[in-house]
């Protein structure tokens, strides 16, 4: 509302050398790149052609996939909605018993993904799974193959898919002032009523911004549906994927990832739209901490109970699985005849065994701390900036910053390999193409939307007044920001990093073609060890991995959440606020 | 306050650290960054799992060269040394296929250079007609079976019987990965005897329902289940492989396998070696190609890793179950210009039109 | 000290204030008055150089402070929810100002303590986190983060709307001390007009932008320059036609038939005022009593009004509704428009 102006926007020098460094920033490494590998695919000699899209439309099999990725994200967007928001009230919200260690369970899913996950529930309740085999035994005429299609790909997908609502839903309900609990209670409003009238509004930016996070997380979805998809339930990033690998075909790739990132961009306009239409933060001077909500029915009370603990068992079993597989023979897991024998150190003898099995690790370490914090330390000004300065500039600089969202990280990765690998006088000159820089950038490329979505929503929730009062009282926009508002949104910048850190650490899309010789990171290093034609242990190599990555990252989400997080802090402030009483 | 300066403290330790931990290790390496036309050879491969990689940088040592080893994919690694065309960061490449190298050489990202052993091999197997690649292992593309599960007697006698009689039905694996380089071959393998000008991408209407059926009638492959771990579970009975594989699965799951021959015989391919354009390290990059290439290093090569060498000279140092295995498969007629001008095509339609 | 002239301020199409010229003496507690939504805050964040005007100029101390930046006008701020900085505690907000001018660390300490004893802070309170400080006392944390500075001009927005009824009133009265003792122009920005009323020197009434009378409170009170003021500042009677004729016909001759009539509510006696022999009586029918302790309000039907009538408590028996009673009624404190 206030400052809109340009001229506002032109008076500070910190603000006009952070939209230069941006402006530089997309056309340099977003803009530039991208539209140089798009105008090469779809205009292949001179003038466009329309043979992708004839192609496509031509194709049953890519029209299913399609529908089939658009399909998914919809139905993510309401059930991971509706298992995330649970676990968040059970874990901080009502009074459930244990509710720590329901915590623990559910945040599982922080610390592994991808293959391993999908792999991890096909254990357990796939065709060869011991869950139906245990049902199997029971009621043989159970179809052996029940978990597999839409279903089995949904089913798996929400649980894994929940880990923004741990985080960002849970510190936004921590922040929710309790006197306007109480007040509903007061007026007579049930349990269900305040929750349903005074929490959930409430939470509504952040439940917008996890949705969008979500759909996309749907429309990219690759390993779920190849393991658990069968014939019928295919999704389009296989295709997507195999696409750009091809220089033939890589229109039809392109072309693909811009659909699905276009609806992403129309699902972003409209979330925008909502959000904009009301006031979220608390108003209150005195916010009084959240406590916990006894649900007074007896019988919803045990349901929620046990609700909360069967997820809970759903959530913890495979990663108890995976750890327990990287100690098996991989011919024992897959042909499901495991025993005492089966048991052996081998696995982890293998990986320790390879020639500097510590390198990769310790390169991937370095890549994902610096990328992280490089991108979250530059996204706090420029989603500062964006919020501040309204205007046709900032509008489209937000806009194409998402561009990431949009190209698979693929065709990101190739496009900074052919731009780069002359001198360009964009960044002085240099060849960056086959130097150890290109792969921090296109790391810290892929991860600004996501960091950019919630430091936004993060910088929202502060209230202005707060910046006025430090400006009058003589601060600059930049002490401003750093002594003031950063603090305020460092939780959230503190799990936004440490979540792009765990995500970047065992990536290989941008990696395979932009690693120098030299600087191996752990996800080649991990394909490398697995890919081979007479390693046949690969499965188990790959829990061997996850378990190591799953420590690094544990440890991560310890530095972040054990110590200063959002939920252990609470409860000590709160214990010590009682204790003073 | 304080606890949260405590973390931002120990984020902040664990970061420098580590930074400091990667400069050391930077300037060990540091005469290696491309440009210079001295250091350490960059050797890209697909071709150095299993050991391998360690044991070619391990003898190349012994040999008084330093060389490190960058392993990708296939497909991967082609797309990466295409991209890297005006600016390589790797010295010399080997272990992709035939169809791989023809990319490389059409998109002029190798040069040219006849090494000492240019003699000992079969020209044909390379690229006779540049000498822009040269051979040096060869693989068939076989289906294989468990005689332990499948009598050879039941077994079809010819590949295509597996989607042309209704008893096979959904018993044969396919793989539908079609960016990795083995589906590509099988592919190539489909569609060569039906190579018709007229026809859509060069084949005939025939061949393409040939596609058709291989794909509609087989079981797809699953991710991340070995197509061995499957035939041992009675999911499938059929499924295709390069031939080095057989060996160590056997050993694994106690299969005993069989391998189906037709008359046309199977589709073979051959992993090359070639320098990379525009490399400052020319002169290491052939020196390496005559040293790797040359009959005793792929002599050792073959005997440890059971792999199957077209240098002649080499091949008497092979394991006799792979000389034998390969030399009861007849070579398949494919040819190898058309499949690389048109495979990425083919792979589209395929894709697009007939995976399951 | 402070003037406003022909000061136009909009958001994009909607004109805020659309043209205000006001002046503020040197040393005054100047209130803005008004309802919600009246432009009262938009004209204090304008002072503040939140807002930049459309038209028009501001001065202060005589100089153009239009377009000058908020940190250079030596105005401290005290905002509605005190905006008092979460992530630090007590003494780190008040010296938060020094800190942006780089005081040193000693002066800084000795700053924050003085005016630390002056809004009454404990050494103990200054090391707390502010959110573990009551409502009145984060409230004097905001005032001593505002005037550590020793700024020329202090700006409070509705520093007590969120405060209890009794700590408000304490506050009220600290608060006009605090002012008086430091001599410091004050401009405060309320919507209750009791609050008003006690503490300033002189008010603003401000309606939908515009300033519909500026006067001190008994100006503002006995003397409402228009409808609007009358209406909105303290409790009123509004008066039939059939009463203001009934007026004239018994010596009123100066109201105005066809006006609008207002009369205040303690202008209106039950029994015959002692020595003011311009009151005319009015009969009527008591038709209710709401008992405050100190006094009780009667409503009285009459000519076809219900008058209301403020009696202080202690003098004689109750009336009961339903009985008769007699209006005294002085016509010169009828307020017309």
């Amino acid at each position: 509302m206030r400052t809109s102006s340009w001229a506002s926007m032109f008076r500070s020098p910190f603000v006009v050398i952070i939209t230069l460094v941006t402006l530089w920033f997309v056309a340099t490494f977003l803009v530039f790149p991208n539209a140089n590998l798009l105008i090469r695919t779809f205009f292949p000699e001179g003038q466009f052609s329309f043979r992708a899209v004839e192609k496509l439309v031509s194709s049953e099999r890519a029209m299913n996939s399609l529908w089939h990725s658009f399909a998914l994200a919809a139905t993510l967007a309401v059930t991971v909605n509706v298992v995330g928001i649970f676990i968040v009230l059970v874990t901080d919200y009502f009074k459930i018993r244990g509710a720590r260690m329901l915590w623990l369970g559910y945040a599982t899913t922080l610390i592994y993904g991808g293959i391993v996950l999908a792999a991890g529930y096909n254990f357990i309740y796939g065709r060869y799974g011991f869950v139906t085999n245990a049902v199997r035994n029971w009621f043989p005429e159970i179809d052996p193959n029940w978990f597999s299609g839409y279903f089995a790909v949904v089913v798996v997908m929400t649980l894994a898919t929940t880990t923004n609502h741990m985080l960002f839903l849970g510190s936004s309900l921590a922040k929710i002032d309790y006197q306007t609990i109480e007040a509903a209670r007061n007026m007579g409003a049930s349990t269900m009523g305040i929750l349903w009238r005074i929490v959930l509004p409430a939470l509504r930016p952040m439940i917008f911004a996890v949705t969008v996070l979500t759909f996309l997380t749907g429309l990219g979805a690759l390993t779920a549906p190849l393991v658990l998809g069968g014939t019928d339930f295919q999704t389009i990033a296989p295709m997507i994927l195999t696409f750009s690998k091809s220089t033939g075909s890589r229109d039809l790739a392109a072309l693909l990832a811009v659909i699905l990132g276009l609806a992403t961009i129309v699902l972003l306009a409209m979330m925008n739209r909502v959000e904009k239409s009301g006031v979220y933060f608390s108003v209150a001077k005195v916010a009084t901490p959240l406590q916990k909500q006894r649900i007074p029915n007896p019988v919803a009370n045990a349901a929620v109970h046990v609700a909360a603990y069967a997820l809970f068992v759903v959530y913890a079993t495979p990663v108890l699985l995976i750890v327990l597989f990287s100690f098996v023979h991989s011919s024992a897991i897959v042909t499901g005849s495991i025993s005492w024998d089966s048991f052996t150190l081998d696995n982890y003898a293998t990986v320790f065994g390879t020639p500097a099995v510590l390198r990769p690790f310790v390169v991937s370490v370095v890549y994902s701390a610096l990328a992280s914090v490089i991108v979250v330390g530059g996204m706090l000004f420029v989603s500062r900036l964006l919020q501040k300065h309204r205007n046709p500039l900032t509008a489209t600089l937000e806009y194409l910053l998402h561009i990431p969202w949009i190209l698979p990280t693929i065709l990101i990765a190739l496009a900074l390999v052919m731009t780069f690998d002359r001198p360009n006088p964009m960044v002085g000159g240099q060849v960056l193409t086959g130097t150890t820089s290109l792969l921090l950038i296109a790391y810290v490329i892929v991860k600004i939307p996501f960091t950019l979505r919630l430091l936004k929503a993060a910088f929202a929730s502060v209230p202005e007044s707060l910046e006025d009062a430090a400006r009058i009282l003589g601060a600059g926009s930049m002490f401003t920001l750093r002594t003031v508002l950063v603090p305020l949104v460092l939780p959230t910048a503190a799990a936004i990093t440490a979540l792009n850190f765990n995500s970047l650490l065992d990536d290989y899309d941008a990696a395979v073609f932009l690693y120098h010789p030299l600087y191996q990171p752990l996800g080649v290093a991990i394909k490398a060890s697995t890919e081979g034609e007479n390693n046949l242990d690969s499965m188990s190599i790959t829990f061997v991995y996850t378990v190591l990555l799953m420590v690094i990252m544990g440890f991560t989400m310890y530095l972040v959440y054990g110590r200063g997080g959002s939920s252990t802090k609470r409860h000590t402030r709160r214990a010590r606020t009682v204790a003073a009483k | 306050m304080h606890k949260r300066t405590l973390t931002a403290a120990t984020l902040a330790t664990v970061l420098l650290s580590t930074v400091a931990l990667t400069s050391c290790s930077s300037t060990a390496g540091e005469a290696s960054s491309s440009g210079e036309s001295s250091g350490t050879l960059i050797v890209y491969t697909n071709s150095n799992s299993d050991g391998r990689g360690e044991w070619v940088t391990a003898k190349a040592a012994e040999a008084g060269m330093k060389i490190e080893i960058v392993g990708l994919g296939g497909a991967d690694l082609a797309n990466r040394i295409v991209a890297e065309k005006n600016n390589p960061v790797g010295d010399v490449v080997f272990g992709l296929n035939n169809m791989f190298f023809e990319t490389l050489k059409a998109e002029d990202a190798v040069a040219a250079y006849t090494p000492e052993w240019s003699g000992d091999v079969d020209k044909k197997a390379g690229d006779a007609k540049d000498g822009a690649f040269w051979p040096l292992v060869e693989q068939a593309i076989v289906t294989v079976y468990d005689t332990n599960t499948v009598k050879s007697a039941d077994a079809p006698k010819q590949v295509s019987d597996l989607w042309d009689d209704a008893e096979y039905d959904g018993r044969y694996e396919v793989n539908t990965s079609l960016g990795q380089a083995t589906p590509q071959l099988v592919l190539a393998g489909l569609l060569a005897p039906y190579a018709d000008e007229e026809g859509d991408l060069g084949i005939s209407d025939a061949g393409w329902k040939q596609v058709q059926d291989y794909y509609e009638h087989g079981s797809p492959a699953v991710e991340g289940t070995d197509l061995y771990a499957r035939l041992t579970r009675d999911e499938v009975d059929y499924g295709v492989l390069p031939s080095s594989g057989i060996t160590s699965r056997d050993a694994e799951y106690a299969t005993k396998t069989g391998v189906i021959s037709p008359e046309d015989g199977v589709p073979y391919v051959t992993e090359q070696i070639a320098v990379i354009n525009g490399t400052p390290r020319q002169e290491q990059a052939e020196k390496f190609i005559d040293w790797f290439g040359g009959a005793e290093v792929q002599g050792e090569f073959a005997a440890e890793f059971a792999s199957y060498p077209v240098n002649e000279k080499a091949r008497a140092e092979a394991l006799p179950e792979v000389v034998e295995l390969i030399e009861s498969l007849p070579k398949q007629d494919i040819d190898w210009s058309l499949t690389r001008e048109r495979i990425s095509e083919w792979v589209e339609k395929t894709e697009l039109e007939y995976l399951p | 000290m402070i003037r406003f002239e022909n000061v136009e301020v909009s958001f994009g199409e909607k004109i805020a204030i659309p043209d205000l010229t006001l002046e503020i003496e040197q040393g005054e507690f100047f209130t803005l008055l008004g309802p919600s939504g009246c432009g009262k805050t938009t004209a204090l964040r304008t002072l503040a150089g939140f807002i930049e005007p459309s038209q028009g100029e501001i001065y202060i101390d005589g100089k153009v402070a239009t377009r000058l930046p908020s940190e250079k006008r030596s105005v401290g701020m005290v905002f509605q929810n005190y905006a008092l900085f979460p992530s630090m505690s007590v003494w780190e907000n008040i010296a938060f100002g020094l800190r942006v001018r780089k005081t040193r660390r000693a002066e800084t300490a000795l700053l924050v303590d003085e005016i630390a004893a002056q809004v009454e802070l404990t050494e103990e309170q200054l090391a707390k986190n502010v959110s573990e400080l009551s409502g009145g006392q984060q409230q004097r944390v905001a005032i001593a983060r505002a005037l550590v500075l020793k700024p020329r001009i202090l700006l409070l927005d509705e520093p007590l709307s969120n405060l209890d009824a009794k700590l408000r009133v304490q506050l009220r009265e600290q608060l006009k001390n605090l002012q008086r003792e430091l001599g410091i122009t004050t401009v405060y920005v309320t919507h209750d007009q009791e609050e008003a009323l006690t503490m300033s020197d002189r008010i603003a009434v401000f309606n939908h932008g515009v300033v519909e009378q500026v006067g001190t409170p008994e100006e503002i009170y006995n003397r409402s320059g228009t409808e609007f003021v009358c209406t909105f500042v303290g409790a009123m009677n509004k008066l039939s036609g059939d009463v203001v004729h009934q007026l004239r016909q018994r010596g009123g001759t100066g109201l105005a038939p066809a006006k609008t009539s207002y009369l205040r509510l303690e202008k209106v006696s039950l029994q015959a005022p002692p020595g003011n022999t311009d009151a005319i009586r009015l009969d009527g029918v008591v038709a209710g009593r709401s008992y405050h302790g100190s006094h009780s309000t009667y409503t009285i039907d009459s000519h076809g009004s219900s008058i209301r009538a403020l009696v202080p408590e202690g003098g004689g028996s109750a009336l009961e509704p339903g009985s008769a009673a007699q209006l005294y009624i002085d016509p010169s404190s009828i307020l017309q428009y």
